[in-house]
């Protein structure tokens, strides 16, 4: 069942008439001259639908916490800002099917009365800033952005705004400081950022994903949506990424709650010659390693939570077994010391000392101290300011959970035994 | 009201109040680094970790960030809390030098105290540690980044606190870098804060390089005198050498900081020409001499020309003590009564705003940042009373409007909102808002919304229609009320405090506030009443009316407009007598020898005198507010002068070098004595005290330490009738 | 350093938004995409035209990834470093990028056509290994395909 994908082709973007041929901005129609906005945001809410961006929280009960008298303008920012590594679902919705992401945010623009939208978008995703600008002219050529939309009194104008590049700038509260034009470090709530976001306006953040649900549960209906899924807690559908050693790297629509070996085996084509999946990171890389114990789970928010892991963004890194998972979590960890913003000690001084003791785990001079207090800060590093530290530690945790004899292995033969 | 416990002790705060901060009520201080009670709450530094143990909030979390409630149990010794913040320890010495044998911030450093109590001692990792090039940031403040533990301290204190915005953080992740965009002075005249802040060594006082540790200094309380404010400092002398100046908190008046004024303002107390040996027409002698030379002449002069030919001036740097001991003197001596002001216009201003303020009405510095209206009139605040602007900025972050009126802009760091009224109109239009407000009732509006619109140190000016300045008084909770008295009349001083008495009547806070020109120019507006200003008596001087000039710390050969009219005046005198700790133009005249001057040979005499860091002294502040002074060391000449820099002589001796003065109430209660024939070597600080109660009829019960919450306002206590000297203007 | 007739369109561009902080970055780039890098006196103008100070610029242009405050050849070469790249082949490519240009991370060919950056995962985990050049991005990348791509851009 492709919903998100129906109208994808093979290095093609669906044009505003390909989109309204398959009941685009009928949604929009519906929002403005059907429902009113507490309806919109309660057909959200009962649709069950959990943001895609990875922390799975409840779209319309954000909508509900703008309150009525909040002070105007008000921003609706859809969050392109895609950095989690071995994620790309909304580069590859936007390069899909544009429309039903500018739809979505029309319609929670609407539900809030936010009449700023901005588009945060990556560096590197530089075509996909360029489509976003292209479909937002021609929306408002068809008369869904810009004053009075089709007719309703609400106005709503979109500016993509592009990213310098850090990847702390997908975090909500960083986003918004950036957008102003300043630092990107995370604020913590109170307030919050449906009550005082950008330049102290209510602000609401989509993901890419999320948004583009939402014209279809409009016209569809929170049952039909909810009906999508694979597991009966579940909703929708999901954009699945699979990366790494199998045959057909790629990011595919799927029920969500889909067992994770039909992704990998039936989506993905499998294993690659020659190489047996030993681990893999179902949500980018601040996720868990999930060993092949965790082969058949089912990849929705409920069923990994219940597992003691974590959906994340929903895209699976699969890992082999003759990859050292010592060296590619090392890699990872040199990922988030490097993208740390620097506001709080554990994450910007612990993560370099993790480094610092992978990196000497890994070439060989490890010693039996070094595990006990690689799992100390593991468990320190979640007392951080904001989520990249506690994301940034879930590899090593994991690492140490379910291939602490590779790690031995590593120290016993001082050197690494992968290479 | 929350009632929490910690640590096994009840305690009961207000509500919102932070669990770091509600610990602190009930004496238990959680280790922290970012945070700080003025620069408030950010979680950067994750060192105030407690464990929540029961309540509404569970686990390890940062007390800095959770706000105190109902029913929380809470434990700062926690075994997991204990060893989170030793690992945070380890995290941040892991980069930082361990230099501390040449770091100046030994004795201050909390990142030390931190550590060693944290249990944090052995260095585990074996990484390179991470190293900064530093900048040059002026002559004040040092800087060494390799130090830093990124607290951000710093930069919330330069560009949110104070809102300066050429120093910051740049950089990312585990390579941030607190500094300028370039080398250069730092803009910020309350930059010396950052080494109060700085909780290790990254920024250091940079004149007191090297000078001292901490345990090495003198260190005494005191009260900064550059300005009306009396800012609480703590003055630091080695060697008797004043070597630094640090910021006392007092939350009734600057809060946590000072201004960089006050901070490096104290060369003067060092100063190599500073008069330490009495003088006797250019001829060094002994104090005793001194003393009896004058009182000898004092005499003839009274006998022959009557005493009405003898004139006393002080000055509004002058101590109390001081300033009231000149006119115990000449009131035993029935001279003329003493004037503490070189200009008229300035006694003026000075009695008429002391004579208007009330106890319902005065409000100290710490109150002005509780404002939510601040209507300024004739006052450059950062020039003339800095820490005002800092008080000011606050009550701005907080949401207050600021109107302005002066004819130019002035340089403040915060939004104001600017009304440019001429001289000659300012007063009929505070005078019109007085009336609209008395005739009207009062209307509800909301003026902080309106405002805050405006605000933030990105907008410096207003785009929106400017509301009527009475209607935003009439309709604000606690307006205030600053007014100069330094280039505005008395009529404008008058018509502040009648506007301030009549905004509307059920505002609960209408605060009246001035800025006058000196440290103690409330105590002389008391001790010059009935007496003369400086370009009062200067006719008489110059007709020969006057013969014998007493100078005590006032300089009006340097202050008065037309300098060599009073020179010429001067000259004429039979007796100058010069009492002052600085190297004065008028302590340079009086000091001269005689063979430059004119003749008929007249007697220059010069008696040096202690500053408030060598003797007790104290100040009365804009708002009324007696201070003391602790002496912080023992005068003399300091150890870097007598020996050029080089080791200490290594011989002994029983008198400390340099050491002949005495503060000028001693001398001038001596005088008092010779000149009475009563006994004087009995005058202590208690007696003058005991007198100036009598005075003022106010009772001090330990005459030697008045408490600091003293307001001596002309309504409280008794004293001469205050009567402003109209004449021409 | 700024021609007039940019500024103008700058200025234009600053003036339609309400903050004009809000535009820094967008400035940024467009003066970086005509001359290369941030040098002082761009940043200094970049300050002038946003009215923020010289410090507010540098704090955030030393923040982000893509300000270069540093001279940096005309195309710069941003190889993806990220997990997905690093199974698949990042060390072979960046090895071919380095004894093909001759130069290491943080360095510029003689000839100023290139510079050698890592970056961090491009989100092409599925064309991987990947590179970044002036914004376009490559994926599925062999020596070949890189004498291709390289030699086009002059």
């Amino acid at each position: 069942m492709q919903i998100l994908f129906q109208n994808r082709q093979p290095d093609r973007i669906a044009s505003l008439e390909e989109y309204r041929n398959s009941g685009g901005y009928e949604a929009l129609t519906l929002a403005l001259k059907k429902y009113t906005r507490a309806e919109v945001q309660q057909l959200a809410l009962d649709a069950v639908l959990l943001g895609r961006g990875g922390a799975g929280f409840p779209a319309g009960r954000k909508w509900m916490t703008v309150a009525e008298s909040a002070p105007f303008p008000r921003y609706m920012v859809c969050n392109a800002d895609e950095m989690e590594p071995g994620t790309f679902k909304d580069r590859v919705l936007i390069h899909t099917d544009p429309h039903q992401i500018i739809e979505g945010m029309i319609i929670v623009g609407y539900s809030v009365l936010a009449e700023k939208g901005i588009v945060f978008i990556r560096t590197s995703y530089e075509n996909a800033a360029r489509i976003m600008e292209q479909e937002i002219v021609r929306a408002k050529e068809a008369g869904f952005l810009g004053k009075n939309i089709l007719g309703s009194g609400f106005s709503m104008e979109i500016a993509v705004h592009r990213s310098a590049g850090r990847y702390i700038c997908g975090e909500n509260t960083a986003q918004m400081r950036a957008i102003e034009g300043k630092r990107a470090n995370p604020t913590q709530p109170p307030p919050y950022a449906t009550e005082k976001g950008i330049w102290g306006l209510p602000t609401v953040t989509h993901n890419v994903e999320t948004l583009a649900c939402i014209p279809h549960i409009l016209r569809h209906g929170p049952e039909w949506f909810k009906s999508l899924a694979a597991t009966p807690t579940a909703a929708g559908t999901k954009l699945y990424c699979v990366s790494g050693r199998v045959n057909r790297p790629g990011c595919f629509e799927l029920p969500m709650g889909t067992r994770l070996s039909e992704i990998i085996e039936d989506h993905a084509g499998g294993m690659q010659e020659g190489y047996q999946f030993k681990a893999c990171l179902p949500g980018g890389a601040s996720t868990r390693f999930l060993p092949k114990s965790f082969y058949d789970i089912e990849m929705d928010f409920d069923a990994m939570k219940q597992a003691g892991h974590r959906l994340g963004t929903g895209s699976i890194i699969v890992f082999d077994h003759k990859t050292c998972l010592v060296a590619a979590t090392l890699n990872m960890i040199e990922f988030f010391a490097r993208e740390s913003c620097g506001w709080c000690t554990p994450c910007r001084e612990g993560l370099p000392y993790i480094r610092e003791i992978l990196s000497r785990i890994e070439s060989g001079e490890g010693c039996n101290d070094d595990i006990p207090q690689l799992r100390r800060m593991c468990r320190y590093l979640c007392n951080t300011y904001c989520a990249l530290a506690p994301g940034a530690v879930s590899p090593v945790e994991s690492l140490l959970t379910y291939f602490e004899d590779d790690v031995q292995e590593h120290i016993r033969q001082r050197k690494c035994p992968f290479k | 009201m929350p009632k929490l416990m910690i640590d096994d002790r009840k305690i009961e705060v207000a509500p919102g109040v932070k669990v770091i901060a509600a610990a602190e009520q009930a004496g238990i201080v959680i280790p922290r680094f970012c945070y700080h009670p003025a620069l408030g709450s950010v979680g950067a530094c994750r060192l105030c970790a407690v464990k929540f143990l029961d309540g509404p909030v569970r686990g390890l979390q940062m007390s800095c960030m959770v706000e105190a409630r109902d029913g929380m149990v809470i434990s700062s010794t926690d075994d997991e809390a204990v060893d989170f913040r030793r690992f945070v320890i380890e995290l941040l010495m892991r980069n930082h030098p361990h230099d501390c044998p040449v770091c100046d911030e030994g004795g201050y450093c909390l990142l030390q105290d931190e550590t060693i109590a944290g249990g944090h001692a052995m260095r585990r990792s074996m990484g390179k540690k991470r190293t900064h090039r530093d900048q040059y940031i002026g002559e004040l403040v040092q800087h060494e980044m390799n130090r830093c533990i990124q607290c951000y301290r710093c930069q919330r204190f330069y560009q949110d606190y104070c809102g300066y915005r050429d120093f910051g953080v740049m950089g990312s992740a585990s390579r941030v870098y607190f500094g300028r965009y370039a080398d250069g002075a730092l803009e910020n005249p309350f930059s010396g804060n950052l080494i109060d802040i700085c909780p290790t060594g990254v920024l250091t006082d940079k004149p007191a390089r090297f000078k001292g540790r901490r345990w090495d200094f003198q260190r005494a309380p005191s009260i900064c005198i550059h300005c009306s404010l009396g800012c609480s400092i703590t003055v630091n002398a080695r060697y008797r050498e004043l070597v630094r100046v640090e910021a006392r908190r007092n939350d009734d008046i600057n809060g946590h900081f000072i201004c960089d004024r006050g901070r490096y303002g104290f060369a003067f107390a060092n100063h190599p020409d500073r008069p330490r040996q009495a003088r006797i027409n250019g001829r060094d002698t002994s104090y005793e001499e001194a003393i009896q030379t004058t009182t000898q002449r004092l005499s003839e002069i009274a006998r022959t020309l009557g005493p009405d030919s003898i004139a006393c001036l002080s000055s509004s740097r002058a101590g109390v003590e001081t300033q009231m001991s000149l006119k115990f003197l000449t009131r035993s001596q029935g001279w003329r009564q003493p004037g503490c002001f070189v200009d008229r216009s300035e006694q003026n201003s000075v009695t008429a705003a002391v004579g208007r303020l009330t106890p319902e009405r005065v409000v100290s510095l710490g109150e002005i940042e509780k404002a939510d209206l601040i209507l300024v009139i004739g006052v450059d605040p950062i020039l003339e009373a800095p820490m005002l602007a800092l008080a000011m900025r606050q009550a701005q972050r907080a949401g207050a409007g600021i109107i302005i009126l002066n004819p130019q802009p002035v340089s403040v760091p915060f939004a104001y909102d600017h009304r440019p009224i001429s001289p000659d109109d300012l007063c009929s239009t505070l005078q019109k808002w007085t009336r609209s407000i008395s005739s009207q009732t009062r209307t509800e509006s909301h003026f902080v919304e309106k405002h805050e619109e405006y605000r933030g140190p990105e907008t410096p000016s207003v785009p929106c229609p400017l509301p009527p300045v009475d209607s935003l008084l009439q309709n604000s909770r606690r307006p205030m009320i600053v007014c100069g008295t330094n280039i505005v009349g008395t009529a404008i001083i008058h018509a502040a405090a009648d506007l301030a008495r009549d905004i509307h009547s059920d505002c609960r806070f209408p605060g009246l506030f001035y800025v006058l020109p000196g440290p103690n120019a409330f105590g002389a507006a008391f001790a010059s009443a009935g007496g003369k200003s400086f370009s009062d008596i200067l006719p008489d001087i110059e007709t020969g009316n006057i013969k014998a000039l007493i100078l005590v710390e006032a300089d009006p050969i340097f202050q008065f407009p037309d300098q060599e009219r009073v020179k010429n005046a001067v000259k004429q005198l039979d007796l100058l007598v010069v009492l002052d700790y600085v190297p004065s133009r008028s302590v340079g005249f009086a000091g001269q020898s005689l063979a430059e001057m004119v003749s008929p040979a007249p007697l220059h005499v010069v008696i040096p005198t202690l500053t408030h860091f060598e003797t007790q002294a104290s100040f009365i502040n804009q708002e009324g507010r007696l201070q003391q002074t602790t002496p912080v060391h023992v005068n003399g000449l300091p150890m870097s002068q007598l020996t050029g820099g080089k080791h200490p002589p290594r011989k002994f001796r029983s008198d400390v070098p340099g050491a002949g003065a005495r503060a000028a109430w001693q001398v001038l209660s001596e005088l008092e004595a010779v000149l009475s024939s009563t006994p004087a070597d009995s005058i202590t600080f208690a007696d003058i005290w005991y007198r100036i109660g009598l005075a003022w009829n106010i009772s001090v019960e330990n005459r030697t330490e008045i408490p600091g919450n003293l307001r001596i306002l002309s309504t409280t206590v008794e004293s001469e009738p205050m009567t402003e000297h109209y004449r021409d203007d | 350093m700024i021609p007039d007739d940019l500024k103008e369109t700058l200025q234009r561009q600053i003036a339609a938004t309400d903050h004009p902080r809000e535009q820094v970055m967008d400035v940024v780039f467009i003066l970086q995409d005509r001359f290369g890098y941030l040098s002082d006196p761009l940043l200094e103008e970049v300050a002038a035209l946003v009215g923020m100070t010289p410090l507010e610029v540098e704090e955030i242009a030393t923040f982000y990834e893509f300000i270069y405050r540093k001279p940096v050849g005309r195309h710069v070469i941003h190889v993806c470093d990220g997990v997905v790249c690093w199974m698949l082949e990042y060390q072979s490519v960046l090895d071919y990028l380095r004894s093909k240009l001759g130069i290491d991370y943080g360095q510029t060919t003689d000839d100023g056509r290139f510079t050698l950056l890592p970056t961090c995962c491009l989100g092409y985990c599925d064309r991987a290994p990947a590179m970044m050049i002036d914004r376009k991005i490559y994926g599925r990348l062999t020596p070949e395909r890189i004498d291709e791509i390289l030699g086009k851009l002059r």
